[in-house]
């Protein structure tokens, strides 16, 4: 029998020559289905049994399946050989240019006003302060008679007025101040309140100077407010602000509606010997501020006896100017996606 | 205002503060300076030299050879061409490398053959005066060699005063005014000032009268003998340093007083006035005169006039008029000093557009106790310099006024409290008593008189005592204190939260770039999206001209930044929230409506002709306001055609999107009008796709809100399947959604339109449409039976429609 088993296990290892020999799965499935198919080699085999002497018919039976499970088992592990190769072809990388740039991304932008009001919005809301709005076009009682500037007041000429046709009494609004009238009407003391916006002054444009601009009232109404608290207050915006310790000077400032009135300076903080954005000072005019005036606490209805308070205002466009360094303000309106997708 | 740190020197000590110092204390004591700089710093470099000898040029007749010393040892050749130049004269030099004004160097030159070694200056060249028709001929005891700055005394430093600061401060537009802020920051006294009347002689006063309450006082002094000459050196340089041209001694003086005290005052020829005197009036409807400056003006009643007899021979407080000019020698003039309303004053100013130095102090409320001072002040300098000149009569003083000075009562306490410093008393009254208020105990605190010239403006209550304290104690010695407060959120601010909620779509999710435009529009642009005739609240003084709109929508201002950035762009996707107003119809007076906006405008590169059906700008922005609806959460919306299209939309492709509860359109979209492509620049090299839209913020915060969309995860598995129709070209989409929705029976989770096709395959005038369905039940899962009943309803559906099912498999 030696001989038949032997010519009998050259087929297995016939087919496991060239199963080992296969270099992909196609070829890989081809070979399987030669042996392994419904016409395959052992199909054959095993349909040939009635053919054969009953005596050899398990014998055959036998070889048959021997072939079978031999080639099954072969076929699968080279398909994991095949597989773990693939793989590690793949691990190997080749042709990848780590230096491919990537699809651009598409993005938006949110306009850098957008961003510093948040921001502002967001600190004092922190500290307790409501955000209000206002109109931008303003009537002249708000914008300058609740404020103290009544109708011949020279500190109007300071403001280029636009006014509105008509019978003269609406403008638009020269400053965010005439929130402060508003919300003393329509709040009850105490309060905490700031207000952003466009603001509008009619003066030639160029590259520091543009006729729209935005600001940021803020106004604080409680009892015993002195100077010292205003000073607190605007420290502790500035640290908001400009995540740092600057140092400030509070000097005197005329605005009708505050008495007294201040301009709050601090240290440039970008510069230790002078430079272009303070003008060589080392000083930038930041917070125009003061304790509200006795007049405009009696037109919002309230008591100066009683209450006191102080506002201040931000110039937007400036500190967005300051923070980012533009060096133009007619880009922050200009609408140019270069300048926008820049934010 | 510029304030010259000599002329300070008149009327107060400064030695020992610097000019420089001088800048800082001011600004943080009491008004802002803007800047400062040394008067003619050339004057530094020039010296005074000594003219020893004087021959003529050997080859021109004009010129001299003047042997200049200098006091260096070695004396100067210098070719001069002016006549008056002689030996024994001091003179000022300009050496070799000496730069003059104008950026003229003098050089080392041969004139005419004569080597030349600087220049001796006229007074033009060194522009401290006019005069050029000879050298500039120094006092005879200046200082050999010294700078001629140094040798006369001219040494200067001009400041000058942010002017807003001092709006509220009438005393502080003269030196006097700044010099007592010095002198209560320095502790230093003033330099007194003879405010008597010269000798008066007992001759009649002029006849003056006042017919306004306009004009609270009006002085007016006789003046003989005076000469229109030209002024001296002293009050020249003075003039120059602060920016006055000097005219002759009477213009001079004149000017003089009032950068000096604060107060204008003019002087009229009294050969030129009538014999009647002097009327204050009003002017009448229609009244017109000729002002110095050569021009007619105008005027009405609000206008104050002085007339001479009935003519008006100035407009008061503003400016004189052509016909009484002094000149020359004249025999007698009339000084007027007087005291106006400021408001009247400030309106006539304002209305002509005629701002002088005189209209922006009386528009400031002088002090009507100065003009006596003033007319004292300028009579005994004018004397001084002319000591034949006579006073004839007493001045004239008529005028309704009353001193404004008046007492306030002051409580230490407060003074403290509202600085947040506790202050002595003492400190408190001396830093009062310094800036010139009378202190006196009163009770547990003060009475405090106020001067005049601070009565008439700034301090009426305590707290503008509160202040004077503080500026002078200076803010910077207060500390910082915390304020105590029970602090508690603020309340939400719906809008505001809706404002960031679809700015951070829009930014994010959207890739939009946020703007923030002009809220004045454009005529140009109004005209090209043929929005000219929608009412518009106006300004009357626009920036420029064709810019005096102010925006009703957000859309326009979006669409024309289209072009400029699809020059550097394929795809431009703007937005902007703000605000729109609308003029009341009814009433253009009235406030105007305010709406809140957002607008969107997107341009892309034309779509090529194999893109998704829903590749177009306009398909994408529908998707993007959907989206930021959604996450307004708005409950539901609906599209329906727009009732009243913005002029710029497309007349076919707009819609509006609204609520569940209809209501006002929440939004309203369009493909841009073709017919503006070629106006706005979108056609030819940047044709575009362009569609816009402008979402009403007031609209979705008054929409429903829907609450929370968490639904539970379904408990079966789904059947996915595509389903393709055939149909009339004109059965519009939502004929076929219907019907997918009614053949589901409830059963459908989702249905996608994802192909629309026109083409042989389906038939002439016919389209197909494909959709993704997806079956789902939350009862049980679903078989291929439900999938076969759903396609045969569906077919059914489909057929009554007039179309035919083109394919039904599952995935």
């Amino acid at each position: 029998m030696s001989d038949s088993e032997s010519g009998d296990a050259q087929p297995l290892a016939q087919a496991e020559a060239r199963i080992a020999a296969c270099e992909d799965l196609d070829a890989l499935k081809a070979v399987e289905r030669e042996y392994l198919g419904k016409q395959g080699m052992v199909a054959q085999l095993l349909a040939s049994i009635p053919e054969q002497p009953p005596a050899e018919r398990p014998g055959v039976g036998k070889r048959a399946n021997e072939l079978k499970r031999g080639v099954q088992a072969a076929v699968d592990s080279h398909r994991d050989a095949l597989a773990g190769a693939r793989v590690d072809a793949e691990r190997r990388g080749e042709g990848f240019d780590a230096s491919l740039p990537p699809p651009r991304p598409q993005r938006g932008s949110l306009h850098p006003i957008t961003q510093v009001t948040r921001e502002l919005e967001d600190l004092f809301q922190s500290m307790g302060y409501q955000v209000l709005d206002g109109p931008e076009v303003e009537t002249d009682y708000y914008n300058f008679e609740a404020l103290n500037i009544h109708a011949d007041h020279p500190a109007r000429d300071s403001h280029d007025t636009f006014f509105c046709e008509g019978d003269g009494h609406l403008v638009m609004r020269t400053h965010t101040s005439p929130v402060q009238a508003r919300a003393l009407e329509k709040f009850e003391p105490p309060l905490r309140v700031v207000a952003p916006g466009k603001c509008f002054r009619q003066e030639s444009v160029d590259a520091s100077h543009d006729h729209t601009f935005h600001q940021m009232e803020g106004l604080v109404i409680d009892r015993d407010i002195s100077v010292a608290h205003l000073v607190g207050a605007m420290k502790t915006l500035l640290r908001g602000i400009f995540d740092q310790d600057l140092e400030v000077r509070l000097r005197p400032g005329y605005f009708p509606f505050v008495e007294p009135g201040f301009e709050l300076d601090a240290r440039c903080p970008f510069c230790q010997t002078g430079c272009r954005v303070c003008k060589r000072t080392r000083w930038i005019e930041l917070l125009p501020c003061g304790l509200v005036h006795p007049h405009v606490l009696r037109h919002g209805g309230l008591d100066p006896n009683e209450w006191g308070g102080f506002a201040f205002g931000l110039g937007l466009s400036r500190l967005v100017m300051l923070r980012h360094n533009i060096d133009d303000i007619r880009h922050l309106l200009g609408g140019d996606v270069r300048f926008l997708e820049q934010f | 205002m510029l304030v010259s740190y000599r002329w300070l020197q008149r009327h107060i000590d400064l030695e020992g503060i610097s000019a420089e110092q001088l800048c800082d204390d001011l600004t943080l004591s009491t008004a802002e300076v803007e800047g400062m700089e040394e008067f003619a710093p050339h004057l530094g470099q020039i010296h005074v030299g000594a003219v020893k000898e004087r021959v003529a040029h050997p080859d021109a007749d004009k010129l001299s050879v003047c042997t200049v010393d200098l006091g260096q040892g070695e004396d100067l050749t210098i070719v001069c061409g002016a006549p008056n130049v002689d030996a024994g004269q001091k003179v000022a030099v300009a050496t070799v490398g000496t730069v003059l004004p104008g950026d003229f160097k003098i050089k080392k030159s041969k004139i005419r053959g004569v080597a030349s070694q600087g220049m001796i200056c006229s007074e033009r060249e060194l522009e401290i005066g006019e005069n050029h028709d000879g050298i500039w001929v120094l006092d005879p005891d200046a200082e050999l060699g010294a700078p001629v700055a140094d040798a006369l005394g001219l040494r200067d430093w001009i400041i000058e005063i942010d002017n807003k600061s001092l709006t509220h401060r009438p005393d502080l537009w003269g030196h006097r005014g700044i010099a007592t802020e010095l002198a209560a920051i320095y502790h230093r006294p003033l330099k007194p000032l003879d405010f008597s009347w010269p000798a008066l002689g007992d001759g009649a006063p002029y006849p003056i009268r006042i017919e306004t309450p306009a004009c609270p006082r009006y002085l007016g002094l006789l003046i003989d003998g005076a000469t229109a000459e030209a002024s001296p050196a002293w009050l020249r340089w003075l003039l120059l340093a602060v920016g006055q041209r000097p005219i002759d001694c009477l213009v001079d003086l004149s000017n003089f007083v009032m950068l000096d005290l604060g107060q204008p005052n003019h002087t009229f020829d009294l050969k030129a006035l009538h014999a009647d005197g002097i009327e204050v009036r009003m002017a009448r409807e229609g009244e017109h005169m000729q002002t110095l400056d050569g021009e007619d003006r105008a005027l009405g009643p609000d206008d104050l006039l002085i007339c001479s007899g009935d003519t008006p021979v100035a407009l008061a407080g503003i400016m004189g008029g052509e016909g009484s000019k002094v000149a020359g020698k004249t025999d007698t003039l009339l000084l007027e000093v007087a005291t106006f309303e400021a408001a009247v004053v400030r309106r006539t100013s304002s209305r002509l557009g005629l701002r002088t130095d005189a209209s922006a102090r009386f528009e400031k409320s002088l002090d009507p106790t100065l003009p006596e001072r003033a007319a004292a002040h300028f009579a005994r300098l004018l004397q001084e310099l002319q000591p034949e000149v006579r006073f004839p009569a007493p001045p004239t003083d008529v005028g309704d006024w009353t001193d404004p000075a008046h007492t306030l009562s002051l409580q230490p306490e407060r003074v403290r409290r509202e600085l947040g410093k506790e202050i002595p008393d003492d400190e408190i009254t001396s830093i009062l008593v310094r800036l010139g208020f009378g202190v006196e105990k009163s009770g547990d605190g003060y009475s405090v008189a106020v001067p005049s010239s601070r009565s008439t403006k700034d301090v009426h209550l305590d707290r503008d005592l509160v202040e004077e304290v503080g500026r002078i104690h200076r803010y910077g010695n207060i500390e910082e204190k915390n304020m105590r407060a029970d602090v508690a959120p603020p309340p939400k601010d719906p809008r505001r939260i809706l404002v960031r909620a679809v700015q951070d779509r829009l930014a994010g999710a959207g890739h939009f770039h946020e703007c923030v435009g002009y809220t004045f529009i454009e005529d140009a642009l109004l005209e090209k999206l043929g929005m000219q005739a929608l009412p518009h609240l106006r300004v009357v003084n626009p920036a420029s001209q064709g810019q005096d709109k102010i925006r009703r929508t957000l859309v326009p201002s979006l669409l024309d930044r289209l072009e400029p950035n699809r020059r550097l762009r394929d795809d431009v996707r703007l937005f902007e929230v703000g605000k729109g107003y609308v003029p009341d119809p009814g009433d253009p007076s009235a406030e105007p409506r305010e709406i809140h906006l957002a607008g969107l405008a997107w341009a892309t590169a034309p779509v090529s002709a194999g893109a998704r059906f829903d590749a177009h700008a306009f398909n994408q922005l529908q998707a993007v306001i959907i989206d930021v609806l959604d996450h307004a959460e708005v409950a539901e919306i609906r599209w329906r055609p727009c009732a009243e299209p913005p002029a710029w939309a497309h007349p076919a492709k707009v819609l509006e999107a609204v609520g569940p509860e209809d209501g006002p359109a929440l939004a309203v979209l369009a493909e841009l009008d073709p017919a503006l492509h070629n106006p706005l620049g979108l056609s030819g090299d940047h044709a575009s796709d362009v569609a816009a839209a402008e979402i009403s913020l007031d609209a979705v915060l008054g929409a429903p809100r829907r609450g929370s969309r968490y639904r539970p995860l379904p408990r079966y598995p789904g059947i996915k399947l595509d389903v393709a129709v055939a149909l009339p070209g004109a059965t519009e989409a939502s004929a076929i959604r219907e019907a997918i929705e009614k053949a589901g029976k409830g059963s459908v989770a989702d249905a996608e339109l994802f192909d629309v096709y026109r083409g042989e395959s389906v038939g002439e005038g016919r389209k197909s449409l494909a959709y993704h369905v997806t079956l789902q039940s939350e009862k049980k899962t679903l078989s291929e039976k439900d999938e076969q009943k759903f396609l045969k309803r569906f077919r059914a559906l489909v057929e009554e429609l007039g179309g035919e099912l083109r394919s039904g498999d599952a995935d």
